[in-house]
């Protein structure tokens, strides 16, 4: 994690000095209404790292060692179904209303089971901790 | 390792084609995008053979007008949102958390779910095919008005929008999870100035695709609004000019996208090959960032002829782009003086990039310039420089990183002697095919259109284009060709066949769930297993006098 902020800081800063040169320029408003949400979208990324990790993420330096155990998960049929069911949604606004609902339904059906996957992550992370202790 | 190795059994483990398409595994998900992009390659390929012969002789007949418009809108649509931008995500997915020594991507559901959304965006722009009016048919930038329901009416223009929304959505999601594990799963010693140069022009890639990938959404939504509904957003002069500021705001960055992570691959196939690490890397880093900043600030120099752009902003900042494209010039020389060459297949195809990146770039600059676009405009010339970019920059890069790490990926050597007589037919198809399109784009000869009259020179220039077009065809059968032996009677690679430099050598080939088995080696530089090498021989050096 540590300083992995500064690039978007960086590039965030390269970005405004040309938002400011854009609108002094130009004065055009979609032009600098485009630019200034890129700028802010960065901005949002280094607000997310930093209020994660504060000291961290604007700190120079190599990363240190392990902190908190990580659960990786293999595989996820939730994120897959998410997915068809976002695409089945917008696909129903070309081709009808029954693509729309059936997407509807998927995705609540995905959202559960990405519930269930990461329910089981926490329980394996509590499983590690405890075994760690003994 | 970033993190002491979690427990197993999180989420659903499943084995065969299942578990494949359900992994959130990033190598797992970085192949899938990889082989689904080259499908789409082969697709678009053939649409692009398909016009060619079109375009073969003049006054041809082979299609309709209808057809060769929706030949070249998917043509280019299928090229950009569906293979040379997908891929280059694919790479980063795939090779950053190796490079940066990360256990696996931040967000592997995320970045799952934007696979699949990608992947369905892409067949339900394909699926345009399957409708009575055919399938979009505006160009791969849709402009409005054209694009408007009464001048393209029919679903398949819908779903063409549709199609783009969730591609583009799709490839937002995983750059997240690509530029969060940059920022969040470096390994210990890892930092930043540490990094491999694949693994900056990943990153640089990345924060372009989240700064402008969204606008293209939001512009898309509207004009599906504008299609489906009265709702006139880009309407009158005003509504036409914001539409193309809003598509070019991301229409010029995904240029960029379509051509740092192919530089990051030339870059880290020649500095191996050459046997000596990327040379100037601080210099490299400055320009990456002052590349992909400027980059972002460039779009309107597709919109000179508008009379709706402030055109010297626009010049000003694409000809400064000359500058940071410099410094990477300037780094592959100095990465080969000195160094021990060796000539193989990546060497080759990494070498061959810069070589016609350049052309591509230096038509680039005259385009830049607006008195010169105006006459440029809308004729071959601007495909011209657009392909020697990303055709013969881009496509060539890739295949650098294609040579390079298969083995990494497969475990197995692909063939060298296919490989050069794929690179031979490529850059003799690519250049038969492309650089005549300078010369009777600067005759005036337009772009997007079916057929041509009988013009001195015309006939014969593009008879050499389609016959090129068909050698650079046979490249990419060589290709195949080349990985159905080399998969079919493998030669094993080993864990590092070419004396890597970063730490995807370090493990096994292919790497393991985690990606790393062993204890990584020390990282106190970009390039840790060249300092590993470099202090064996030192070591050994001092030894030599003490035994003598």
């Amino acid at each position: 994690m540590r300083g992995g902020a500064i690039p978007l800081v960086v590039w965030g800063g390269v970005l405004a000095v040309l938002l400011a040169l854009n609108w002094l320029w130009t004065g055009d408003m979609i032009q600098v209404a485009s630019f200034a949400f890129a700028v802010l979208t960065v901005v949002g990324w280094v607000l997310a790292l930093v209020s994660r990790r504060p000291r961290q993420a604007l700190r120079r330096g190599p990363p240190a060692g392990a902190g908190e155990p990580q659960a990786v998960p293999a595989a996820s049929y939730g994120s897959v179904l998410l997915a068809v069911g976002a695409a089945s949604a917008v696909f129903g606004f070309a081709f009808g209303h029954f693509p729309i609902y059936f997407g509807a339904g998927v995705m609540v059906v995905a959202a559960g089971l990405i519930g269930r996957e990461l329910r089981a992550e926490r329980q394996a992370r509590a499983r590690w901790r405890d075994g760690g202790r003994r | 390792m970033a993190r002491p190795a979690p427990p197993a059994g999180q989420g659903s483990r499943s084995a065969g084609w299942i578990g494949g398409l359900t992994s959130t595994d990033h190598k797992r998900i970085g192949l899938n995008l990889a082989v689904c992009s080259l499908v789409f390659f082969l697709i678009a390929g053939v649409l692009a053979l398909v016009m060619r012969a079109q375009l073969s002789q003049p006054d041809n007949h082979i299609v309709s007008d209808q057809a060769y418009t929706e030949l070249f809108t998917m043509h280019g649509s299928t090229m950009i949102y569906l293979f040379v931008t997908p891929m280059a995500i694919a790479l980063a997915m795939y090779l950053v958390p190796l490079q940066i020594g990360a256990l696996s991507i931040a967000g592997g559901r995320a970045a799952l779910a934007g696979f699949w959304t990608w992947l369905l965006g892409g067949l339900v722009m394909q699926s345009g095919w399957l409708t009575a009016a055919g399938p979009g048919r505006d160009g791969w930038f849709s402009y409005v008005p054209l694009s408007e329901t009464p001048y393209t009416p029919g679903t398949g223009q819908n779903l063409w929008v549709l199609g783009v929304i969730l591609a583009v959505a799709g490839m937002f999601i995983m750059a997240g999870c690509v530029l969060a594990t940059i920022a969040r799963h470096r390994a210990p010693g890892m930092a930043l100035l540490r990094m491999p140069p694949f693994t900056w022009t990943a990153l640089v890639t990345v924060l372009m695709v989240v700064g402008s990938f969204p606008v293209l959404i939001v512009a898309m939504i509207l004009l599906y609004l504008d299609r489906t509904t009265a709702a006139h957003i880009y309407s009158g002069f005003n509504g036409i000019i914001d539409y193309q500021d809003l598509f070019w705001f991301f229409g010029h960055p995904v240029v960029y996208v379509m051509f740092f992570p192919y530089l990051g691959c030339a870059a880290e196939a020649i500095a191996t090959s050459a046997h000596k690490r990327w040379f100037g890397y601080k210099a490299f880093v400055a320009s990456m960032m002052a590349f992909s900043g400027l980059s972002m600030s460039v779009w309107a120099h597709h919109m000179f002829i508008t009379g709706g752009s402030f055109n010297e902003f626009f010049a000003f900042t694409s000809t400064l782009l000359i500058v940071p494209a410099g410094i990477e010039y300037f780094d592959m020389f100095g990465t080969l003086i000195g160094g021990a060459l060796v000539l193989r297949s990546s060497m080759l195809f990494g070498l061959t990039f810069f070589v016609q990146f350049l052309i591509g770039g230096v038509s680039g600059i005259f385009t830049a310039s607006p008195v010169l676009d105006y006459a440029a405009n809308d004729t071959y010339f601007v495909i011209a420089h657009f392909h020697y970019t990303l055709f013969a920059g881009s496509i060539f890069g890739f295949f650098a990183g294609v040579y390079h790490w298969f083995p990494k990926i497969s475990g197995v050597l692909l063939r060298e002697r296919l490989g050069k007589l794929q690179w031979a037919l490529m850059v003799v198809g690519t250049n038969m095919t492309f650089f005549p399109m300078f010369i009777v784009g600067g005759e005036g000869m337009p772009r997007r259109i079916s057929r041509y009259p009988q013009h001195p020179g015309w006939g014969t220039l593009n008879l050499i284009e389609s016959i090129g077009s068909a050698i650079i065809a046979a490249g990419v059968l060589v290709f195949i060709y080349n990985l159905w032996v080399s998969l079919r009677t493998p030669e094993p690679a080993g864990s590092d066949p070419w004396q890597g430099h970063s730490l995807e050598w370090w493990t096994t080939s292919p790497p393991p769930a985690l990606n790393f088995e062993a204890p990584l080696p020390p990282i106190t530089s970009y390039a840790p297993l060249q300092d590993l090498r470099e202090q064996a021989e030192d070591e050994a050096r001092e030894q030599e006098p003490a035994t003598a």
